[in-house]
């Protein structure tokens, strides 16, 4: 069956598509979105109800192969440490993400030059802050300006930082006595009303939806005000194949609903915004005589420089209470103290931190993320010192990019509609272990000045592949990249990428904010140069 | 996900019983003040798991089976060693049971995750406490990509108060 064609085709409404949908729907596109999940009720979720601990585990689990909703398609990672995590619904990963939304950092868009190592985007900061802002705006931040780790702005935060609890004080007294820098985190989640939106209740559940609406998804901060502009957003619609013509233009996507029936939409351009993962999936189920190897990949990288931001926990247990099951499940604080290089400490580039709640009495009660097991007499003791006395920091280590580190198509698992199932390849590097290490010890040392009598640590956490970039990178040189540096594809004038597969390197930072920045500056361009946009006839 | 069957508790047997509360017994006796998590996770609380989560029926009676022994030490032994997913959906049950009950919450202090108000208007304790000065009488500490060395910037505000005092544009509450 074919549809009437659009101006604009996106597979994805998470929210790099949502920005790029509603961006192009005020310019007047006919804007078509693909999106294989479905709508949410956020009264649905989880973590206003008992059952939350429980459900968070399985059917609001961040890992697609723990839920195995319809929507899911299965990834097959035997061959990672780390599982990619993410979200198939209208408003993709930001149903569960967390919410922290640190921007990143001058030298992350310089490391070749910098460092000697990896590459330049083709960008700046400077040239990425304007967005930055705008999508702050969109998206809701709540921050205290002045963060002296970033250059100065010129635009506040939307709106005021949400608290940072009792075990964020503790840390910042710390910090401040180490001469360490920390600041309060800004997250996408509304500390006021905003944007018809409620503000947050400190339920500490971000990863199992908001019931609020408080954390900023972009089903609601972003698809309906497109819808209203008149995108379409078709749902349950999973996208087989980019079709393309003897010019080498696509002309839209083969996609199949829920029923196995298949489709056809027409567009005069096509925007990828399906995730680090599922767009070179789809890149590489393109491939046709053309381009054998997939669409867009004359580059041989599609698919390849998968980055996933290595991720230990550090852990601190105090003697007084702190109540730290509550609070946003962004980040409290962050401290950038070491995130720049510093050759003597053996590693380049550096690792963000996040200090984080603590969870409630089940994932307290069940084996640690480290195995440790407390069963008998003791069980007792273990729940009443951990449960509400901890804070954790949580470090992101930069991932630096590595091509055998890799996305292929399996050839024996498919997801339900029969499609392949994407592999993961994926190790960690020595210069990302050193630096864990480093990082690890440094936060012990915060945790210690914080006055933390025990000290418990998670290396390398399975479940924490949160940040899926890389592997479609953007630059100038068509042999070196799959992008230009507006995230259209060298090979394909019409087919842009706008989620994560765009980065050139991963920086050390959460990076969803940079995501929707990069998308909605890709947006403008598309509007600028519409009329010099080649399209299939 | 498994389909729901109309009372899951009646799925498991009087033998399959016993040995759950065994097992809960030994993961989490009575002591310390605390009862045991055979005493707590009656009919109720297994049901109220078992609806919440369906597939874990099957892990479940696996790891209650009786090929397995009466002891419950080699029990655990035996799954922690050969069916470790079966061991924690043992687990999860006993421990989600347990801490989903009133009483045991009352007795650990936690009220459930809260809905608080927040009060963003009030002045944070950071900055009364001056935490936020310290900061920011360090100075810049970002990478300068033209010079590689940490930034120098002339006039950044060394205080709270003086970043305030003189504010960048805003556009609070704007979209």
């Amino acid at each position: 069956m074919t549809a009437e064609s659009a101006d604009v085709l996106i597979a994805g409404a998470g929210p790099s598509g949502g920005v790029v949908a509603l961006r192009l729907a005020q310019a007047g596109f006919k804007v078509v979105c693909l999106e294989q999940g479905g709508w949410l009720d956020r009264a649905d979720y989880p973590g206003d109800k008992l059952d939350w601990e429980l459900k968070a585990r399985k059917d609001w689990a961040t890992s697609p192969n723990l839920r195995g909703l319809a929507s899911d398609y299965p990834i097959v990672e035997d061959d990672s440490p780390v599982s990619p995590l993410m979200y198939n619904a209208v408003g993709g990963s930001t149903i569960l993400f967390a919410g922290a939304w640190p921007r990143m950092l001058p030298s992350d868009f310089r490391v070749r030059s910098l460092d000697g190592i990896a590459d330049d985007w083709p960008l700046d900061y400077q040239e990425l802050l304007p967005y930055y802002y705008r999508t702050d705006r969109q998206f809701g931040v709540s921050g205290l300006p002045g963060d002296p780790a970033y250059p100065p702005d010129t635009e506040d935060a939307p709106m005021p930082p949400l608290p940072i609890g009792a075990a964020g004080m503790k840390v910042a007294r710390a910090h401040t006595k180490l001469g360490w820098h920390w600041w309060p985190e800004f997250n996408s989640i509304n500390s006021v009303p905003y944007d018809g939106r409620r503000p947050c209740v400190q339920r500490s559940t971000c990863q199992s939806g908001c019931n609020e609406g408080a954390k900023a998804s972009a089903d609601l901060t972003h698809w309906p005000k497109a819808i209203a502009l008149g995108a379409k957003l078709i749902t349950g619609a999973r996208v087989r194949k980019l079709e393309t013509d003897a010019k080498g233009l696509v002309t839209g996507a083969t996609w199949i609903d829920g029923e196995g029936a298949e489709h056809l939409q027409p567009a005069k351009v096509t925007v990828l915004a399906a995730n680090a993962i599922g767009t070179p999936r789809l890149l590489l189920l393109s491939a046709g005589p053309r381009h054998p190897d997939g669409l867009a990949n004359s580059s041989g990288l599609v698919g390849r420089r998968l980055m996933m931001h290595p991720f230990a926990n550090v852990a601190g247990l105090f003697e007084d209470p702190l109540m730290s099951w509550q609070g946003q499940f962004g980040d409290l604080i962050e401290s950038l103290e070491y995130y720049e290089t510093d050759e003597k400490r053996g590693f380049v580039r550096g690792a963000r931190w996040g200090l984080a709640p603590t969870g409630g009495p089940i994932n307290t009660a069940l084996p640690s993320r480290a195995g440790e097991q407390i069963w008998g007499p003791d069980h007792h003791t273990h729940v009443r010192t951990h449960l509400g006395h901890g804070a954790n920091w949580g470090l992101f280590a930069e991932d630096l990019p590595d091509e055998a580190n890799h996305i292929t198509l399996s050839a024996t698992v498919t997801d339900a509609s029969g499609i392949p199932a994407p592999e993961v390849h994926y190790s960690m590097a020595d210069n990302a272990r050193r630096m864990l290490d480093f990082h690890i010890e440094r936060a012990k040392e915060s945790m210690e000045a914080a006055g933390a009598y025990k000290i418990e640590v998670d290396r390398l956490m399975r479940y924490s592949g949160w940040h899926l970039l890389g592997t479609a990178r953007m630059g100038d040189d068509p042999k070196a990249s799959v992008l230009d540096r507006w995230n259209r594809a060298h090979d394909v004038p019409n087919l842009y990428v706008v989620d994560g597969s765009c980065f050139v390197t991963s920086s050390g930072v959460n990076p969803t904010s940079s995501i929707v920045a990069l998308a909605l500056r890709a947006a403008d361009h598309m509007v600028e140069t519409r009329f010099e946009q080649q399209v299939p006839a | 996900m498994n389909g729901e069957i109309d009372d899951p508790v009646t799925a498991l047997d009087a033998a399959e019983r016993a040995t759950l509360a065994a097992v809960a017994d030994r993961l989490i006796p009575a002591a310390h003040g605390m009862p045991s998590a055979a005493a707590v996770v009656d009919d109720a609380r297994l049901r109220f798991v078992l609806n919440a989560r369906p597939d874990l029926l099957e892990p479940l009676r696996a790891a209650l089976r009786a090929d397995l022994g009466e002891d419950v030490e080699v029990r655990l032994d035996r799954l922690g060693r050969d069916e470790p997913a079966v061991l924690y959906a043992l687990q999860l049950v006993i421990v989600s049971g347990y801490y989903t009950d009133t009483s045991v919450r009352d007795l650990i202090g936690y009220p459930g995750q809260m809905a608080l108000e927040l009060r963003s208007w009030e002045v944070p304790p950071y900055i009364d406490e001056g935490l936020i000065d310290a900061v920011l009488a360090r100075g810049a500490t970002w990478r300068d990509p033209a010079t590689g060395a940490r930034a120098v910037v002339a006039d950044l505000p060394r205080t709270y108060a003086e970043r305030f005092s003189d504010p960048a544009p805003t556009n609070q509450g704007g979209t």
